[in-house]
C-alpha cells in the first residue's frame, strides 16, 4: 500500500526536474561557455571586476543589516503575538499577510512618495519644525525598503516557533529561579533557533538578490549584485556573464541552505 | 504598563506596514495625474479604471494565472506531499531538498534559470511561460504547508477506514483528506498570494502582449504610474480587507468558542474554521470574477483570429490609447501593445526573437544597430502613402542612421536638454557646466541610460557624442564620476514627476517631456545648452521576423495621418515630424514653441546618435557600470 | 507535623467569567505529603499553579512561612515544581537541565557537579548526565524532572500529575519512589492527581476538590472510611450510595428497611445519604439478613467477586471472596459501624457536586 503512495509524487518529481534542476544546470552551462558555446572560465573572472565586487559586497552588507533589523523588530512582535489568545492572533497574523495583496512594486513605490524631499514624511516633519529626513536615494532607503517588504517573512516563522514552545518550559525556568530575562536567554531564545534561522533565510536571500528595491528607492545610484545581473540579462545582453554572476549568488544561497538543513530539520520553522 | 507598551509597539509596526498602503489609497483619489502633486479629490480614476482595457486585461491575466497556478500547484503539491510522506527517510530528504530550491534560491536566479530554459527549448514567451513559472515556485509552498498536517494525521484512522471496507481512494478522501484540508487550503491561499504578488520571476519569463499587474506596473514606474493603477490596487486591497473582516466577525467563531479550554485542540479547531471560511469565500469570489472576466475577454478575443494581429513594441506612454482603439475599429486588426523603457532593454528582446514583434519604435542609433545586425525588414512604402506628410527635413536627418530611408518612418523627434526650476536656479542656464556645480548638490537628476549620460559629458567636453576615442571616453567617465556625488538620482522618465514636484532643481530631460512639465509647473524652463546636444529621432521599424508585416505597414500609414499624428502629439507632447499635423495644432504658442520645434540655429551643434559597433557598445557599458557602482 | 508552612486564604480565581476557585481556604503543614485530588476541571491544578506563582488569584492571599507571597514571581519563591509533562528543556542535556537552577543562582562549578551526581543517584539515574531528554523513557524523564527540582533544595515540591503519563507498573514503582524521596529529603510535597489510588497510597493528607470547592480534607483513612458527602464517597473507591431517612439516632431507613448504625445527631426523620462500601456488605442466608434479595450478576475480579444483588427494588453492589451463583436468594447484612450517614446537600455550594463530572 505504502509503495503505491510514493508514486503520487511522480508528477512533482518530473516537474521539479524539468523546471528546477535543468534550468539551474542551464545557468551553469551558460556560466562556463562563451556566446559561441565554447568552454571558458572568463565569465567567472568577471566577478573579480571591482564594480561587481563592490555591488556584491554592498548587497551582502545591506542584506545583513536589514536582516538584523528585521530580526530585532520581529522578535518582540512575534513574542507579543504568541502571547495573545488564539482568536486574536489569527486576525493579527492575517494583518501581516494582508499587505501582500497590494502589489509589491506599488508598495515600494509608495515609499518614494513618503520619503522624497518634499514627500509626505518631510512635509509632516517640516510642519512640526523637525529636521528633514533625507534618506531617499541612499542605502538607508534601500534598507528601509527591504525591512518593509520582508518583515512578514521574519515575523511568521518566529511566531510559528514561539507559539509551539510549551509554556511549561518557561514556567519551569522561572520555577527554577530564572527571572524573565534569564528564562528568555536560556530557554525561549535557544528553543526558537529554528525559527530564527528560517526567518533569517527568508529575509536575507531576497534582500541579497533584489534589484527592484534598489532600483526604486536607490535613485539608480546604488548598484547591488541583483541590479548587475538584471542589467547583464536585460540591457547588456550578456547572458554568459549574467549566468556566471548568478552562480556566485547561488553559492551564498547554498551556504544558507546548508544552515537551514542543519538547524531546521523538521521544517517546523517554515513560514506558512 | 507592559500591555500598553506592547500595544504601542504593535501599532508602530502596523503603521510601518500600512503607511505605503494608505499613501496609495490617498493617491487613488488625487485628481492630478502625477503623484508629485495633490490636485484635489476625485473619484474619476475609479471610473476610468473600468474603461482602461490594458489594466483590466492585466488584472484578468494576473487573477487567472494566480488561480490556475494555485489550483495546479495545490493538486501537484498535495499529491507530492503524500508521496513524500510515505517515502523512506533518505528519499524524503532528497525530495525536500529539491523542494527547497525554488524557495531559497533568489527570485532573480529562478527567473533567469527559467528564462534560459524556455529560450533553449524555443518556447514562445507568453501566458504559458508565466503559468509554468508560477506553478514552479508555488508548488514548494503547498508541499510545505501540507507536510506538517500529514505528520499529524494518524495512520490508524486510515487503516481503520480500510478495515471498515473503504477502498484506499475512498479511505483517503473520507479520512485523511479532511485532516490535511487546512494545510491544503492554506497552501492554496499561499500559492495564490505569491503568484499575485510576484514580479521578479514574471519579469524574466513573460512575453509580448501578456502583462500581469506587476509587470505592467514596472513598465509604468519609469513614466509615473497611471492613477487608475492606484485605484485598482485600492479596490483589491479593500476587497480582501472586507473579506477578512467578514470572516473574522463571523459570530459562530467568537460566540460558540469554548473559551475556557485554551489547549492545543481548541487552537487547531479555531484555525481550521477560520481558514476554512477564508479558503471557501475567497476562491468562490475569484471563480466568479475569473469566469466573468473570461467570458468578457473571451468575447473580445473572439473578434479576430491570429492573422488579424499586430504586435507593437513601443516606448512607455508613447501613444494615445485612443489611437489604437480607432485603428482596431477601422481595420479590425487586434493590436497587442507592449512597452519598453530604453533602447537597450528593447534590443535584446527583439534580437532573441522569443516574441515576434511586428512593429518597434527604437531611436536613431539603435535602428542603425538593428540594420547592421540584419534584424529589420524593408518597409514597402506602397503601403504607406501617408509618408508624404512627414517633413522632408526629417527624412533627410534619418539618413544618418538609415542611409536609404528603407527601414524606418520617423515618429517623433526632439532634443535633450536641461530642465530647471526658476525658483531654485537664479543664474542663467546655458551650459552643461551647471550640472557640475556643487551648489546644486543633491538637486540634479541625470538620465539613467548609457548613451544619454555620456552624451552630456562628451558634449560638455566639446567632443562628439559618437566618440569612440578611449581617451575622450575616459575623460567623460571621470567627469561623470565626479558628478555622481551631486546627483540626486539617475532616472529616466521620472525626471518629469520629480521636477514637477519640486524635488530637484535641474534635470536632464527629453524636450517632449519639457512641454508637459511646464503645463504642470510653470516654474520650469527648458534649455538646449550652447555646447550642443543630442538631436534624436524615434522611428517605426519592422523586425525581420515580424509575422504580420502588412498590418504593421497599415499601422504606420495610419500613424502618419495628420489627425492621428496630432492626437499623439497632444497626448505625448513629443515633437512630431508630421508637418501636416503641426499645421493642425490649435494652440499657437505650442505650434510655434521653440521647445517643441527648435529652429535650425539652436540645432546647429546637435548630433544624432550613431551605432558605434559592438566593441564600442561594450566599452560604453563597462565605463557606465563603473560610474554607477562608484 | 508541626506549623503551617503555606496558608491559602480566600483564594478566588475566575477565567473568562467562569469561577475556577471560590474562596478556597487551605493550609499545608511542614513536611507533609498533601494531595489535591479531584476530577479534571475541579481547580486542583489552578491551586497548585497559584502556589507555584504561575497564576495570580483574583482575590485572596498566599501566605508562605508567615509572609504574603501572593504576587511574588515564581523565580523568587522557595518552591519547585515537577511539571505534568516534565518540561525538560529539549535543547539541554540531562546534566544541563539539572544544573539550570543552580547556574542561575551562580553556584560554583564544583557544587553544581556534586549536586548533579547526588541528584542523579537519588533518582537512580547515575551516568545519564550527557544524554538528551528526548532519548529517555517517560519514567526516566520523570526522575530527571524531580532531580532538577530537588537540587535547588526547595522547602516545598509541587508535583502536577507527575505519574499521569506512565504505564501502570511504572506508576506503582514511582509511587514508592516518591515516598522514599520524600522521607529522605524531609520536605513538603504538594501533589496533584485525579487518581484516588495514588492519593490513598502516598498522602499524609488528602484534599478532595470538585468544581472549585474543597469537599473534604483528611487522612486517607478518614476520606475512605468516612466520606462527608456523596461526591467524596463516589470519587474515592466504589460505594453504594442510597437516599435514606434518619429515623432517630442510630437507626436509618433505606428503601423501607431499617438498619442499625452508629451515627447520632442528625435529628428525627431527616432525609440523609447513606454510604455502604461493597466490601462491607455480608451476604448471609436469606432469613438471616436485614433484607432479602436475589443475585443478578457475578463477575470474578481476581481478589474478590463482584456481585449485584437486587433487593427492595435497588441494586446493591457487593464485594466478597465467597461466590454466590446468579439467581440465588440471599440475605443482606451490614455491621452498624460500616454504615456511613451523610447530610443531604443543603447549600448551593454543595449542590455543585456533580457525579457525572468524574
Amino acid at each position: 500500500m505504502k509503495n503505491h503512495k510514493k508514486w503520487l509524487s511522480g508528477p512533482y518529481a518530473v516537474w521539479a526536474a524539468g523546471f528546477t534542476i535543468i534550468p539551474l544546470l542551464m545557468i551553469v552551462w551558460y556560466a562556463f561557455t562563451t556566446e559561441e558555446g565554447n568552454f571558458t572560465l572568463e565569465n567567472l573572472t568577471q566577478i573579480a571586476a571591482p564594480e561587481t565586487v563592490k555591488a556584491l559586497a554592498l548587497a551582502l552588507l545591506l542584506a545583513a543589516v536589514s536582516t538584523l533589523i528585521c530580526l530585532l523588530l520581529a522578535y518582540p512582535l512575534a513574542m507579543i503575538l504568541a502571547s495573545k489568545n488564539v482568536s486574536q492572533t489569527n486576525f493579527i497574523v492575517l494583518i501581516f499577510i494582508l499587505p501582500m495583496w497590494m502589489n509589491f512594486l506599488l508598495r515600494t513605490l509608495a515609499w518614494q512618495t513618503l520619503l522624497e524631499k518634499n514627500g509626505v514624511i518631510n512635509m509632516a516633519l517640516r510642519f512640526l519644525h523637525l529636521p528633514a529626513l533625507e534618506i531617499i536615494n541612499t542605502p538607508y532607503a534601500i534598507i528601509l525598503g527591504m525591512v518593509y517588504n520582508f518583515l512578514p517573512y521574519m515575523v511568521l516563522p518566529l511566531y510559528n516557533v514561539l507559539i509551539k514552545i510549551d509554556r511549561d518550559y518557561i514556567n519551569a525556568a522561572k520555577d527554577l529561579g530564572a527571572n524573565s530575562v534569564q528564562s528568555f536567554l536560556r530557554v525561549t531564545l535557544p528553543l526558537s533557533v529554528p525559527g530564527i534561522i528560517s526567518g533569517v533565510t527568508m529575509v536575507f536571500i531576497p534582500s541579497l538578490t533584489t534589484f527592484v528595491i534598489s532600483d526604486l528607492l536607490g535613485g539608480g545610484k546604488i548598484l547591488l549584485i541583483g541590479n548587475v545581473i538584471e542589467q547583464e540579462f536585460k540591457q547588456v545582453n550578456n547572458w554568459n556573464v549574467g549566468s556566471a554572476l548568478s552562480l556566485v549568488l547561488m553559492f551564498f544561497i547554498v551556504i544558507n541552505m546548508v544552515l537551514v538543513a542543519k538547524y531546521d530539520k523538521d521544517g517546523e520553522g517554515t513560514t506558512f | 504598563m507592559k500591555r500598553q507598551l506592547q500595544r504601542i509597539y504593535m501599532a508602530l509596526i502596523v503603521i510601518l506596514l500600512y503607511a505605503p498602503i494608505i499613501t496609495l489609497v490617498v493617491l487613488s483619489f488625487n485628481s492630478s495625474k502625477t503623484r508629485a502633486k495633490w490636485g484635489g479629490f476625485t473619484g474619476k480614476w475609479y471610473a476610468a479604471l473600468f474603461q482602461n482595457d490594458t489594466i483590466m486585461e492585466a488584472l484578468y491575466t494576473t487573477l487567472i494565472i494566480a488561480l490556475l497556478a494555485a489550483v495546479i500547484s495545490t493538486v501537484i503539491g498535495t499529491a507530492a506531499a503524500i508521496g513524500i510522506h510515505s517515502m523512506k527517510r533518505r528519499a524524503r530528504t532528497v525530495f525536500l531538498g529539491v523542494n527547497n530550491i525554488p524557495m531559497l534560491n533568489g527570485e532573480i536566479v529562478t527567473g533567469i534559470s527559467l528564462m534560459l530554459l524556455f529560450l533553449a527549448f524555443r518556447v514562445r514567451f507568453g501566458f504559458l511561460t508565466i503559468l509554468l513559472t508560477h506553478i514552479t515556485f508555488c508548488t514548494p509552498y503547498v508541499i510545505l504547508s501540507v507536510m506538517p498536517k500529514l505528520k499529524q494525521t494518524s495512520r490508524y484512522t486510515y487503516e481503520a477506514a480500510l478495515d471498515l471496507g473503504a477502498t484506499p481512494l475512498r479511505a483517503f478522501f473520507t479520512v485523511v483528506f479532511p485532516d490535511i484540508m487546512p494545510g491544503v487550503l492554506s497552501g492554496f491561499l499561499m500559492a495564490f498570494t505569491l503568484s499575485l504578488d510576484d514580479f521578479v520571476i514574471t519579469h524574466f519569463t513573460k512575453g509580448a502582449g501578456v502583462d500581469t499587474l506587476s509587470t505592467k506596473i514596472y513598465s509604468e514606474v519609469r513614466k509615473g504610474i497611471k492613477p487608475e493603477m492606484y485605484a485598482l490596487s485600492a479596490l483589491l486591497f479593500v476587497t480582501v480587507l472586507v473579506l477578512l473582516l467578514l470572516v473574522n466577525m463571523n459570530p459562530q467563531d467568537s460566540k460558540s468558542a469554548p473559551t475556557f479550554f485554551r489547549d492545543a485542540e481548541g487552537r487547531r479547531h479555531f484555525r481550521f474554521s477560520r481558514r476554512f471560511l477564508l479558503g471557501r469565500l475567497v476562491p468562490a469570489l475569484l471563480v466568479i470574477l475569473v469566469a466573468g472576466g473570461g467570458i468578457y475577454y473571451g468575447a473580445r478575443a473572439g473578434n479576430g483570429n491570429t492573422n488579424d494581429q499586430l504586435i507593437v513594441y513601443n516606448w512607455g506612454e508613447y501613444m494615445d490609447p485612443e489611437v489604437i482603439d480607432l485603428f482596431e475599429e477601422e481595420t479590425g486588426i487586434r493590436v497587442i501593445y507592449e512597452e519598453f523603457e530604453t533602447n537597450e532593454i528593447m534590443y535584446p528582446k527583439v534580437k532573441a526573437g522569443a516574441v515576434a514583434y511586428d512593429l518597434v519604435c527604437p531611436s536613431d542609433y539603435m535602428i542603425q544597430k538593428m540594420i547592421d545586425n540584419d534584424l529589420l525588414a524593408e518597409i514597402n512604402f506602397d503601403n504607406v502613402p501617408n509618408i508624404k506628410n512627414i517633413g522632408s527635413v526629417y527624412m533627410e536627418k534619418s539618413r544618418a542612421f538609415d542611409p536609404e530611408n528603407k527601414y524606418s518612418v520617423p515618429y517623433t523627434w526632439g532634443t535633450v536638454g536641461i530642465l530647471y526650476n526658476k525658483t531654485m536656479v537664479s543664474e542663467p542656464v546655458d551650459s552643461w557646466k551647471i550640472l557640475w556645480d556643487s551648489k546644486y548638490s543633491d538637486s540634479i537628476l541625470m538620465q539613467d541610460s548609457v548613451r544619454d549620460a555620456f552624451a552630456v559629458a562628451l558634449k560638455y567636453l566639446g567632443y562628439s557624442l559618437n566618440s569612440t576615442n578611449i581617451q575622450e571616453l575616459s575623460e567623460a567617465q571621470s567627469l561623470l564620476i565626479s558628478q555622481k556625488p551631486l546627483v540626486q538620482a539617475y532616472v529616466i522618465d521620472q525626471v518629469r514627476d520629480k521636477m514637477i514636484g519640486n524635488e530637484a532643481a535641474l534635470g536632464v530631460i527629453y524636450s517632449g517631456e519639457a512641454i508637459f512639465t511646464q503645463k504642470e509647473n510653470p516654474d520650469l524652463e527648458y534649455v538646449i545648452p550652447k555646447e550642443g546636444s543630442n538631436l534624436w529621432i524615434d522611428s517605426w521599424v519592422i523586425p525581420k521576423n515580424a509575422q504580420h508585416k502588412e498590418n504593421a505597414e497599415k499601422f504606420i500609414n495610419f500613424l502618419c495621418r495628420p489627425d492621428i499624428a496630432l492626437m499623439n502629439f497632444d497626448y505625448i507632447t513629443y515633437s512630431t515630424p508630421n508637418t501636416e499635423a503641426r499645421k493642425l495644432i490649435e494652440d499657437e504658442s505650442i505650434r510655434n514653441s521653440t521647445i517643441a520645434f527648435p529652429d535650425d540655429e539652436m540645432l546647429a551643434d546637435c548630433e544624432t546618435f550613431q551605432y558605434l559597433g559592438q566593441d564600442a557598445d561594450e566599452l560604453y557599458n563597462r565605463l557606465w557600470r563603473e560610474v554607477k557602482s562608484k | 507535623m508541626s506549623n503551617k508552612l503555606i496558608n491559602l486564604v480566600d483564594i478566588t480565581k475566575v477565567y473568562d467569567g467562569q469561577t475556577v476557585l471560590d474562596e478556597l481556604n487551605l493550609y499545608i503543614r511542614e513536611n507533609e505529603f498533601l494531595t489535591l485530588l479531584g476530577p479534571s476541571g475541579c481547580g486542583k491544578t489552578t491551586t497548585l499553579r497559584i502556589i507555584g506563582g504561575f497564576e495570580n488569584p483574583d482575590r485572596g492571599q498566599v501566605i508562605f512561612n508567615g509572609q504574603d507571597i501572593t504576587t511574588l514571581p515564581p523565580y523568587k519563591r522557595q518552591l519547585n515544581t515537577v511539571f505534568q509533562k516534565y518540561a525538560l528543556f529539549p535543547h539541554m542535556s540531562i546534566a544541563e537541565n539539572i544544573a539550570f537552577g543552580l547556574k542561575i543562582k551562580g553556584k560554583s562549578r564544583q557544587y553544581i557537579n556534586d549536586k548533579i551526581k547526588y541528584a542523579l543517584k537519588l533518582v537512580n539515574l547515575e551516568g545519564f548526565e550527557n544524554r538528551s531528554p528526548s532519548l529517555l523513557s517517560g519514567g526516566q524523564q520523570q526522575r530527571v524532572a524531580i532531580a532538577r527540582a530537588i537540587v535547588n533544595e526547595p522547602k516545598v515540591l509541587l508535583l502536577d500529575e507527575p505519574l499521569g503519563a506512565l504505564d501502570l507498573k511504572l506508576r506503582q514503582d514511582m509511587q514508592y519512589e516518591l515516598i522514599r524521596l520524600k522521607n529522605e529529603l524531609g520536605i513538603t510535597f504538594i501533589y496533584v492527581t485525579h487518581d484516588q489510588e495514588e492519593a490513598l497510597t502516598m498522602s499524609d493528607t488528602i484534599v478532595v476538590m470538585n468544581q472549585g470547592y474543597i469537599q473534604q480534607i483528611g487522612t486517607p483513612e478518614d476520606i475512605y472510611n468516612e466520606p462527608q458527602n456523596a461526591f467524596v464517597a463516589d470519587f474515592i473507591g466504589e460505594s453504594n450510595i442510597f437516599p435514606g431517612l434518619m429515623i432517630e439516632d442510630r437507626l436509618v431507613e433505606i428503601f423501607g428497611a431499617k438498619f442499625a448504625c452508629v451515627d447520632e445527631g442528625f435529628g428525627r426523620n431527616k432525609p440523609v445519604d447513606v454510604v455502604i462500601r461493597p466490601e462491607d456488605i455480608d451476604l448471609v442466608k436469606p432469613k438471616k439478613g436485614i433484607i432479602t434479595g436475589r443475585v443478578t450478576s457475578l463477575i470474578f475480579k481476581g481478589v474478590h467477586y463482584e456481585m449485584d444483588v437486587m433487593a427492595n427494588g435497588v441494586e446493591w453492589t457487593v464485594h466478597s471472596t465467597d461466590m454466590v451463583p446468579v439467581g440465588e436468594e440471599v440475605g443482606i447484612w451490614v455491621e452498624p459501624s460500616d454504615i456511613q450517614i451523610m447530610h443531604k446537600p443543603e447549600s448551593e455550594d454543595e449542590e455543585a457536586v456533580s457525579l457525572e463530572e468524574s
